[in-house]
């Protein structure tokens, strides 16, 4: 089959795309929506989307829990910050989670904007959609 | 103004130290030189390009300065070296803020660690406020270093806005003759430095090098 594709293409019909969910991909948009909100406008407030197990990784650095992961976000040292979300993709994961990544760009104070990508894991608590996991870093080709 | 004669060297120079000390601040006040905003956005950093008139010749300095990432972490190695190895730095701390004076030694500890033997200046910016937090005198860590020298400077005022290059004009040249023939152009001061403070701190300062020079055997150059 895979020989067979390499010298004869493939049709369209085969490799049929999935639509997303839409229900999965409204959820993931209101989510990014709340999450770059509160981040760019206040970031106290990002704390209670995060759970006692939650762990955030940012550029390397990991921490776990509501209150090492707002004294992250709170210590960074911009003034003003703006996300800007590029594309992302979401997937339901096989636990039931809302897996999302996102490529944007941001831009602090009076600096040039730089290109990021953001992962979450999302869970449902009660009514509460929480993060689990949010591994950020900054997309740059420097080492 | 004659023809631009090409620059007899050109040299790689690191701007660094803490987010909103001023660093870019400083270096777009500049209006000499090619002043060839150049942004490399994979790099997360920016390029300024200028030009010294000395009475050795025009020399250039490729300014690295980043766009925010040291908001974010430290700076990755590959902005020391990458393109070029950086042959000069310039560490900004600002003055009415004693953590980033504090960071200093991180930052000097991380540059000189891809670039052990680069002369590197130590600039404390915002000298202008009066609420100053630091003071000239106490600014003493760098002087039980090699190659690092001090000096105050004010963005906002155009105060001493050259005098990093020409410390490090100097190192680079081997020469402590070495002037600029030409001052360079500067965007006009948002404000005026009040002449007694920094006269104040200029005979503050000389008064510390003296002390230093007569105190301090144990200071090896080299």
């Amino acid at each position: 089959m895979a020989a067979n594709v390499l010298e004869e293409g493939i049709s369209k019909k085969e490799l049929q795309p999935e639509a997303s969910p839409p229900d999965i991909k409204a959820m993931a948009e209101q989510f990014l929506a709340t999450f770059y909100q509160a981040f760019d406008s206040d970031r106290t407030t990002l704390g209670q989307l995060f759970r006692p197990e939650s762990k955030l990784t940012f550029e390397g650095e990991t921490y776990t829990g509501p209150e090492k992961i707002l004294l992250k976000y709170i210590s960074l040292p911009f003034k003003q910050v703006v996300h800007e979300i590029s594309t992302y993709d979401s997937h339901l994961t096989i636990d039931g989670t809302l897996l999302i990544v996102v490529v944007g760009r941001l831009k602090t104070d009076d600096n040039p904007p730089l290109s990021f990508t953001e992962t979450f894991n999302l869970k449902q608590f009660g009514d509460g959609l929480f993060v689990m996991n949010d591994i950020f870093r900054l997309s740059l080709h420097n080492s | 103004m004659a023809a631009q004669q090409e620059p007899v060297a050109t040299f790689k120079l690191v701007l660094i130290g803490d987010g909103c000390t001023g660093k870019t601040a400083f270096i777009t006040r500049f209006l000499t030189g090619k002043f060839e905003k150049n942004y490399r956005a994979t790099l997360g950093v920016e390029i300024h390009q200028l030009v010294f008139q000395t009475n050795k010749g025009p020399i250039q300095f490729n300014v690295w300065d980043t766009a925010g990432l040291e908001k974010f972490g430290g700076l990755r190695d590959g902005y020391y070296i990458l393109e070029q190895r950086a042959m000069a730095g310039i560490i900004m701390f600002d003055v009415t803020s004693r953590a980033t004076y504090k960071n200093v030694p991180n930052w000097h500890r991380d540059l000189i660690r891809v670039c052990e033997d680069i002369p590197i200046v130590l600039c404390g910016n915002k000298v202008d406020i009066e609420d100053r937090k630091v003071k000239a005198k106490t600014v003493t860590w760098h002087r039980k270093k090699n190659n690092l020298e001090y000096c105050d400077i004010s963005v906002k005022c155009n105060h001493n806005l050259e005098k990093p290059f020409l410390l490090l004009a100097r190192k680079l040249a081997n020469d402590p003759n070495l002037e600029f023939v030409e001052m360079p152009a500067f965007e006009p001061p948002e404000v005026q430095m009040d002449p007694t403070l920094a006269a104040k701190y200029e005979a503050e300062l000389k008064q510390r090098e003296e002390a230093a020079c007569s105190d301090n055997d144990d200071d090896s150059d080299d």
